[in-house]
């Protein structure tokens, strides 16, 4: 069939493909001039947008080089675990070596890696070698991450070759790795602080950013469930004392329920301050997430109740079987803009609370003489570190929100 | 007629405990029972302290700084005259913010979507780049770089004679009232402004006027373009007509400060700079969605009838994105002005850190959080209360 027949119809590719199959400078020079030059009213948008972004470019290059980055380097430890013992440094590394496969196992599941995250994780995996190698550690930290990246991968490859396809293998996977995330905390805090390892009071730096952020995203999410199924509930007392809880804790920024932190609930709940800390962000978060399964109880159609009583189901089950679940599902991508605000909000804890998390330890790193002149560096390198895991959950948000096919029908 | 022969035996009636509404007055007996245990638990708790909000009404014996057009010591003053003083510097940030980032969002948001690949490639890393960083890391930020980046006053960034860039902050140029060309007494700027505000009120009737009639004979009357004329030749020809009672000043070194304009101190440009940034990196997401949930064929047919691309989007794409967006916009409004408490970490004096001192001074946490909460949501409210009615005047209610 290589051979044209004689007679027989010329194949006609469409419009995009004989545009495809030109010289590439050609397709250039279209390119640009679709999309960048196509008026002259547009000619001069992107020439002031070039002018304005090449200043930009050139400031940042001017600052990365002028910057003095020892300040990082050298306070490595402090910014990243601060006050937790140096002598139990595996404790850590352990933890990271069990959350990262099962991140990797995640986005297996329920995504799957394109060549812009792989280009994102290369530029991650990178800037983490990097802080690995500079300081005094000596190759164990590089030893470390690497075997964490490898673990990721691993996770992410074994994930990928259960079916897409709803099935039971997919259904024996999806209830592993959703377990092993559930446990994964309580996991990563024995691994922290069993048998003679830190104490709460000595959880510090980015660490702490990074427990306590899914701590009060986990207990968030416990406390909302009821909540938001009591706001709705037809039992009067019930939907009063739950609308005003939610509205009582909405009604004061983060900040303000910090200061209750510290001077006002010692006297309700025993514990260190980490403890409390602990308690007022699932209690804050628990307000909002409320909300948001709220609206998803609402945007569920009142068939679906009816139906479930059509088959005899009862209240409970309704709730259970019914409702619920597909509550859940419409609210998953507002929880997860939560679960990233939480993150952020994480950086606000040492501005009036005396815990040392990543934004506590930056100050700490200033007030040395040595370094006093760096705190912008301190607070971009802060910045960056933030912005990476809240960049990374954004991602995985809207890789949720079309997997699961949520605003389709 | 009770000897019932065949069919179904009389049904048993139900058991108490099994019946519904029973059941309901069971749950919420418990429920109640548990509640009230709870709040009992926290009322013991907290019940050995002293309580009452006469300290409010004690001398402040504290400072604080960064006021603007009022100027209360903190000596003499009562602690709650100071708390008011710190709810005006919130109300100041969160005005301010409130209109930078909406202007700002909204120009983020639409560039988004331009077909200019660069701009729209800026637009996006703009929203990516601040959306995902902490605020607070964000005004800790910026306040380090107007602190440490700025140069000092006396070598000051001048641009163009009128506004000075230095680690003491940004002068900028400020209308000051005058007697004008006449030399006449200093309330003539008041009669300018009150004539400013009669001329808003005749723009506003000539607006509604002309509507009325376009939407009666079909026939076009510009009334906002009427308006917007009356408006602008009434300020400007009573000022002329008041001998120019204003003068815009121009900042001017003095020793250490500067002596006219205004000068934006660095705390209120690093809170308000910070809140603004992130507060539109949050409505320009909501600005690029509502547009996007808009029909295609608005745009087709806006091209069709041939309008240009600015009129395509200020007749048509968003006045009706407006009605979409709305609500969200509301939400991060909300956000924003819980968020301006981040001005602690700046020491931006403003109503929570004002109360922290009071905190810190003479205790009773208890009252002072009341207060801080009480606060904040009057401020919530009206935000609400101002957004509902927009939204009820924009919600399309006839077809």
């Amino acid at each position: 069939m290589t051979e044209p027949v004689a007679g027989a119809r010329k194949v006609v590719l469409p419009p995009h493909r004989v545009r495809a199959q030109r010289p590439l400078g050609t397709r250039a020079r279209e390119w640009t001039r679709e999309n960048l030059f196509p008026s002259p009213a547009q000619a001069v948008v992107t020439l002031l947008a070039l002018a304005f972004a090449t200043a930009i470019v050139a400031l940042a290059v001017y600052l990365v080089l002028a910057a003095e980055w020892r300040v990082i380097t050298v306070n490595r430890w402090l910014l990243f675990a601060g006050g937790f013992p140096q002598d139990q440094e595996w404790r850590l590394w352990v933890s990271v070596a069990l959350v990262f496969p099962l991140i990797g196992a995640a986005f297996g599941l329920w995504a799957s890696l394109g060549r812009r995250d792989l280009l994102f994780m290369a530029l991650a995996a990178g800037f983490l070698f990097f802080l690995a190698r500079h300081g005094d550690a000596g190759w164990a930290s590089t030893v470390w991450v690497a075997g964490s990246l490898a673990l990721f991968f691993a996770g992410y490859l074994v994930c990928r070759l259960v079916p897409r396809e709803p099935g039971r293998a997919r259904s024996i996977a999806t209830w592993t790795a959703g377990g092993a995330l559930a446990l994964a905390l309580p996991a990563v805090l024995a691994v922290l602080m069993a048998a003679g390892g830190a104490r709460t009071n000595e959880f510090s730096g980015f660490m702490m950013n990074l427990i306590l952020a899914p701590v009060g995203i986990a207990g968030g999410l416990l406390l909302a469930i009821p909540l938001a199924v009591g706001r709705a509930s037809s039992l009067r007392a019930v939907s009063w004392t739950c609308t005003a809880y939610i509205e009582l804790i909405r009604g004061a920024p983060l900040i303000g329920w910090l200061f209750v932190a510290l001077f006002i609930l010692e006297d309700v709940i025993a514990g260190d301050l980490i403890v409390r800390t602990m308690v007022v962000l699932a209690v804050f978060t628990s307000a909002y997430i409320a909300e948001y399964i709220r609206g998803g109880l609402q945007a569920l159609p009142h068939g679906q109740t009816e139906a479930a009583q059509a088959v005899g189901l009862g209240r409970t089950r309704t709730l259970q079987l019914v409702v619920l679940p597909q509550a859940l599902r419409i609210s998953i991508p507002p929880i997860v803009g939560q679960a990233i605000s939480l993150w952020k909000d994480t950086a606000l804890i040492s501005a009036i609370l005396p815990l040392r998390e990543l934004v506590g330890n930056s100050k700490a790193a200033i007030a040395q003489p040595e370094f006093i002149e760096n705190r912008i560096e301190v607070y971009v390198f802060a910045a960056v570190l933030f912005w990476i895991v809240a960049f990374v959950m954004s991602r995985v948000s809207q890789r949720m929100e079309r997997s699961l096919g949520i605003g389709e029908r | 007629m009770t000897t019932m022969t065949g069919g179904l035996p009389p049904p048993a009636p139900t058991p108490l405990f099994f019946r519904r509404g029973f059941r309901n007055l069971l749950a919420q007996g418990v429920y109640v029972g548990v509640t009230a245990l709870v709040i009992f638990y926290v009322v013991q708790a907290l019940g050995g302290r002293e309580y009452g909000f006469g300290f409010l009404n004690q001398p402040a014996a504290f400072d604080v700084g960064n006021q603007w057009l009022i100027n209360v010591d903190g000596t003499t003053n009562t602690r709650f005259t100071m708390y008011l003083v710190g709810i005006w510097a919130t109300a100041r940030v969160v005005m301010v913010t409130l209109l930078l980032s909406t202007v700002l969002g909204v120009a983020v948001g639409v560039a988004r979507l331009s077909p200019n690949w660069l701009l729209s490639k800026m637009a996006m890393l703009f929203v990516e780049i601040f959306r995902n960083m902490p605020l607070f890391v964000q005004i800790v930020l910026w306040y380090a770089i107007v602190l440490f980046g700025l140069p000092q006053i006396q070598n000051a960034l001048d641009l163009g004679d009128t506004f000075f860039l230095s680690n003491r902050g940004i002068a900028v140029p400020w209308p000051e009232p005058d007697g004008g060309l006449y030399g006449g007494p200093e309330w003539l700027t008041a009669v300018w402004a009150a004539a400013v505000a009669a001329a808003a009120v005749a723009a506003w009737f000539v607006r509604r006027r002309r509507q009325e009639l376009e939407r009666e004979t079909g026939q076009p009357h510009y009334p906002n373009r009427w308006g917007i004329r009356l408006f602008a030749g009434g300020a400007l020809v009573s000022f002329l007509a008041l001998g120019l009672p204003l003068t815009i000043d121009v900042p001017v070194l003095s020793g250490t400060d500067y002596a006219e304009g205004l000068t934006l101190r660095p705390e209120f440009t690093a809170l308000t700079l910070g809140l603004t940034i992130y507060t539109a990196s949050f409505i320009a997401e909501i600005v690029r969605a509502s547009i996007q949930a808009l029909p295609k064929g608005q745009t087709e047919a806006a091209n069709a009838i041939g309008l240009s691309g600015y009129q395509r989007l200020t007749l048509v794409i968003l006045p009706q994105a407006l009605r979409q967006m709305i609500p969200s916009v509301t939400n991060q409004y909300l956000n924003a002005s819980k968020n301006s408490s981040l001005a602690y970490g700046v020491s931006y004096a403003d109503l929570f850190f004002v109360a922290n001192i009071i905190q810190n001074k003479i205790g009773h946490a208890v009252e002072v959080f009341a207060l801080i909460i009480v606060t904040y949501m009057l401020m919530s409210l009206a935000i609400s209360v101002v957004m509902n009615f927009l939204n009820s005047r924009l919600t399309l209610t006839r077809v």
